[in-house]
């Protein structure tokens, strides 16, 4: 019964939440509006644009129904733009719009941050996995596809180089900032900064414990299981 | 007017509640996937979804055997997006399920796994444990200084992605303390930010 999965999302599951993005078509055939169940579609009507979830706009791809629309960053110089950023480390990171007051705050990848209206100048938190999807199912919708797909592997292989000198930085107490990388990137990380974190912190933990540690647990409401354990030595 | 002006106008434009409920669904779905331990059971929402699932499968139903081929494309639509429904709320069950806790589980989940560790324990009971000496036939020792029984670790160090500005966060224990604005994403122990996550403050990612 137990879940066969490894601790945090796998790569088709943030795949799957990356086919929630929007993204902009354009149909070539009529659609009336349809009532899912995350919503109703808007009607598509040739040649006005709609913005549909990603995974609805393949299928409509997939039996040439409609094209779609690569968002702004995903131009050749757009992304050329964001590889110098990174070379030089002022990358921006993926925005997120204020919170409206009051409602349930949105983020990704609910964010219109893939539609043809989305900014060109920063690459939203799904970029990788949106970026590869698009060049798979719909290169015939880039002007130069290879182009992209090349800018694409050297900004990966340059956020990649970053995150690895951030290793330097792990720190078990105060955790680590990845504020800038993306779900693909964060999913490959997650086994190894965690799993790193998560030992420095074992490593650490007599240390903690023998200071205020004890305290705090009980301040916090969680009693921790290491606790537990050594009760039970005692206890023999 | 900047772009996030544009962008935040966009999103006031209220959206309807079956968006709002998937939008709730998968953050609940993501946050249950990567927590240590099991976070409440979110009840009304999972009564909405199951109630549309349901009424949904009803229309495909009614509707397949209909050769019309406009009708036919909008049903693969329905049902497509059917699939990725199902695919959520099994495995936000699943992941509910394999946790194995008694706190905040649901009727049926915890009937579920009552049923489940019944089964489980007569089972072993009758094809092997009886022939043990009776000192060896306890499934929840914690004599010896090692427990059968898992628990989770409150202090795994998780991914997540404030929501709003938090402002400081305090690592309970260590005297460590750092400031979470909307959109930073942070590698941190789960028990420092668990309240913030329960308050919709903070997402799992």
């Amino acid at each position: 019964m137990a879940l066969p999965l490894p601790a945090g999302l796998t790569p088709p599951e943030i795949a799957f939440l990356c086919e929630m993005e929007l993204v902009t078509v354009i149909p070539r055939q009529r659609l009336e509006g349809l009532d899912l169940l995350g919503g109703r579609t808007p009607p598509l009507i040739p040649p006005q644009r709609a913005n549909l979830p990603l995974w609805l706009a393949l299928l409509l791809k997939r039996q040439r129904r409609a094209n779609i629309l690569p968002p702004p960053w995903l131009h050749p110089s757009a992304l050329l733009t964001i590889l110098e950023l990174e070379h030089a480390g002022q990358s921006a990171p993926p925005r997120l719009p204020p919170a409206p007051p009051g409602s349930l705050p949105i983020s990704p990848p609910f964010l219109p941050s893939s539609t043809a209206a989305a900014p060109r100048d920063a690459l939203p938190y799904h970029w990788l996995e949106l970026g590869e999807i698009l060049l798979e199912a719909a290169s015939d919708d880039f002007e130069d596809p290879d182009g992209v797909r090349r800018l694409m592997r050297d900004l990966r292989e340059v956020r990649m180089a970053s995150m690895r000198k951030g290793v330097g930085m792990f720190d078990a107490q105060g955790g680590f900032n990845m504020t800038g990388f993306g779900g693909m990137e964060v999913g490959e990380g997650r086994a190894f900064i965690g799993g790193v974190i998560d030992g420095l912190r074992k490593i650490g933990a007599a240390r903690e414990r023998s200071g205020d540690g004890d305290q705090d647990d009980q301040d916090n409401g969680f009693p921790s299981t290491a606790d537990d354990y050594d009760d039970d030595e005692m206890d023999m | 007017m900047d772009i996030d002006d544009i962008l935040a106008e966009a999103l006031h434009v209220s959206a309807p509640q079956e968006t709002l409920d998937l939008q709730e669904l998968t953050r609940a779905w993501v946050a249950e996937r990567v927590a240590p331990e099991l976070l409440p059971y979110p009840d009304a929402l999972m009564e909405r979804v199951l109630g549309r699932i349901r009424r949904q499968i009803e229309t495909v139903e009614e509707q397949t055997g209909n050769m019309d081929p406009k009708t036919n494309f909008k049903l693969i639509v329905i049902q497509t997006e059917l699939e990725r429904f199902k695919f959520l709320v099994r495995s936000f069950l699943r992941a509910r399920v394999a946790k194995n806790s008694a706190e905040y589980l649901s009727l049926s989940e915890s009937k579920y796994l009552t049923a489940h560790q019944n089964l489980l324990a007569s089972h072993y009971q009758s094809s092997f444990l009886s022939q043990f000496p009776n000192s060896l036939q306890k499934l929840d020792d914690t004599q010896g200084g090692i427990s059968m029984i898992d628990a989770p670790d409150p202090d795994t160090a998780v991914f997540c992605r404030a929501l709003r500005d938090v402002g400081e966060i305090n690592v309970v224990g260590t005297g460590r303390a750092f400031v979470m604005k909307r959109g930073d994403v942070r590698v941190v122990r789960w028990s420092a930010i668990k309240e913030k996550v329960l308050a919709g403050d903070i997402e799992l990612v």
